[in-house]
């Protein structure tokens, strides 16, 4: 019932730790999701939003609900990510690179394999990217979002958004056929 | 691939396309804008592909234009590796256990609130708003279909320090639409009267009930059921 998101906050704003506990609950996946893709490390993506969480119960009291809970959350997991990534930098040791787990489901092997190295490639060249270019590279090519939202969600305007993605589409389109 | 690799060519600068090309945009410049063969910047090549796949109907040379075709392949495998990279299996995330992480944070770090008087003036037994306002939502939701939100919990006679007297609550609450919301705010403001004088000890002069938002009732409407939002994705 992600309607009832605002009331569980507000309450949440009041101390209330049971409401803030449904919160944490109900958009822990897709913000676990979304952190993975910016930070290509499940375990690193867990430490984000685990801090994600925690900062966002000791800011609620002045969450006045302008936005949804669900985009405040947002921001706040791109934001860690970005400073993550950030302080990451300028290790570009691509062994250091996690890569992502076959998929076992019932595809041919060799239809998995190749599944697997596209997405090791693309795990590596989404690295080479710096931070701003990934996480606004993820805004708008996995979670759809428009330049201006990513802008915001960023601090940056919304030409050096596109600017970025850009950016981030070139380098991996060349690796992308250079793997090919 | 048939890109002009060797044409690093600033932004357009020209007029022609929507707002400013993304070649100006930013202080990385690790990959500038390229000129593609036939004279087409791949910045707007991309660009016109992202606006809309009908697009092409506006712009004939996009479709006939090997050049342009072939840019937009790469994106269009750039995507492919996206989807298969994606379409592995995901992390089976504890979301359990993330949750008690953070929940033992939060504990430590709880606002309780100000103190709030309990029973007769002579007495010193004292609870905290945050554990009172728990105590009088519930109560409000014990009315079928209420949801309470804000619950603020203020000394009826104004005054700085905790003063052992009566209080005042304001309550908000989200109900389902019902012929007479009066008498169902009413009832709200009963039960949560009764609470604070029966269950908690709380002396309390007044509770206002701000009705903030009105819901369907659950189970009247078979094309809106209550809470089952989530379970139509195919």
């Amino acid at each position: 019932m992600p309607g009832d998101d605002g009331l569980l906050a507000v309450r949440a704003a009041e101390g209330d730790e049971e409401a803030f506990e449904v919160l944490v609950r109900r958009h822990a996946p897709g913000l676990l999701r979304l952190a993975a893709s910016m930070l290509g490390s499940p375990s690193e993506a867990e430490d984000a939003v685990q801090d994600a969480f925690v900062s966002a119960w000791r800011r609620i009291p002045g969450f006045r609900g302008q936005s949804a809970f669900a985009t405040w959350m947002h921001r706040i997991v791109v934001n860690r990510c970005l400073n993550m990534l950030r302080s990451r930098r300028p290790v570009t040791d691509l062994d250091s690179v996690p890569e992502p787990e076959a998929p076992d489901h019932a595809v041919s092997p060799a239809r998995a394999a190749e599944s697997h190295a596209a997405a090791v490639a693309l795990g590596r060249s989404l690295s080479e990217l710096s931070p701003e270019q990934r996480v606004c590279w993820v805004l708008r090519e996995l979670e759809g979002q428009s330049y201006e939202t990513i802008a915001e969600t960023v601090g940056i305007s919304p030409e050096a958004a596109r600017g970025r993605v850009f950016r981030a589409r070139r380098c991996l389109t060349e690796a992308m056929t250079a793997w090919r | 691939m048939a890109m002009n690799s060797g044409a690093e060519l600033p932004g357009p600068g020209t007029g022609t396309g929507p707002a400013t090309g993304p070649g100006s945009g930013g202080a990385d410049g690790s990959a500038d804008d390229e000129r593609l063969a036939c004279g087409r910047l791949l910045s707007e090549v991309w660009e016109a592909w992202e606006d809309g796949a009908g697009a092409p109907d506006r712009d004939p040379h996009l479709r006939a234009c090997p050049h342009c075709s072939a840019a937009v392949r790469q994106l269009d495998l750039l995507g492919v590796a996206v989807r298969e990279a994606g379409g592995g299996r995901e992390p089976e995330w504890d979301t359990g256990a993330l949750t008690e992480r953070v929940m033992d944070v939060v504990r430590l770090e709880l606002r309780p609130g100000r103190p709030l008087p309990l029973g007769e003036r002579e007495e010193d037994l004292w609870v905290r708003e945050a554990m009172a306002a728990k105590a009088l939502r519930a109560a409000a939701e014990t009315v079928p279909g209420v949801r309470a939100g804000s619950c603020l919990i203020r000394p009826a006679e104004s005054g700085g320090s905790p003063s052992r007297g009566p209080v005042r609550v304001r309550l908000e609450v989200v109900v389902p639409l019902a012929p007479r919301l009066r008498d169902l705010a009413e009832e709200v403001r009963r039960r949560v009267h009764g609470a604070a004088d029966d269950a908690l000890g709380l002396p309390v002069d007044h509770v206002d009930v701000h009705i903030t938002d009105v819901t369907e009732p659950a189970g009247t409407d078979p094309e809106h059921p209550a809470g089952t939002e989530e379970g139509n994705q195919p």
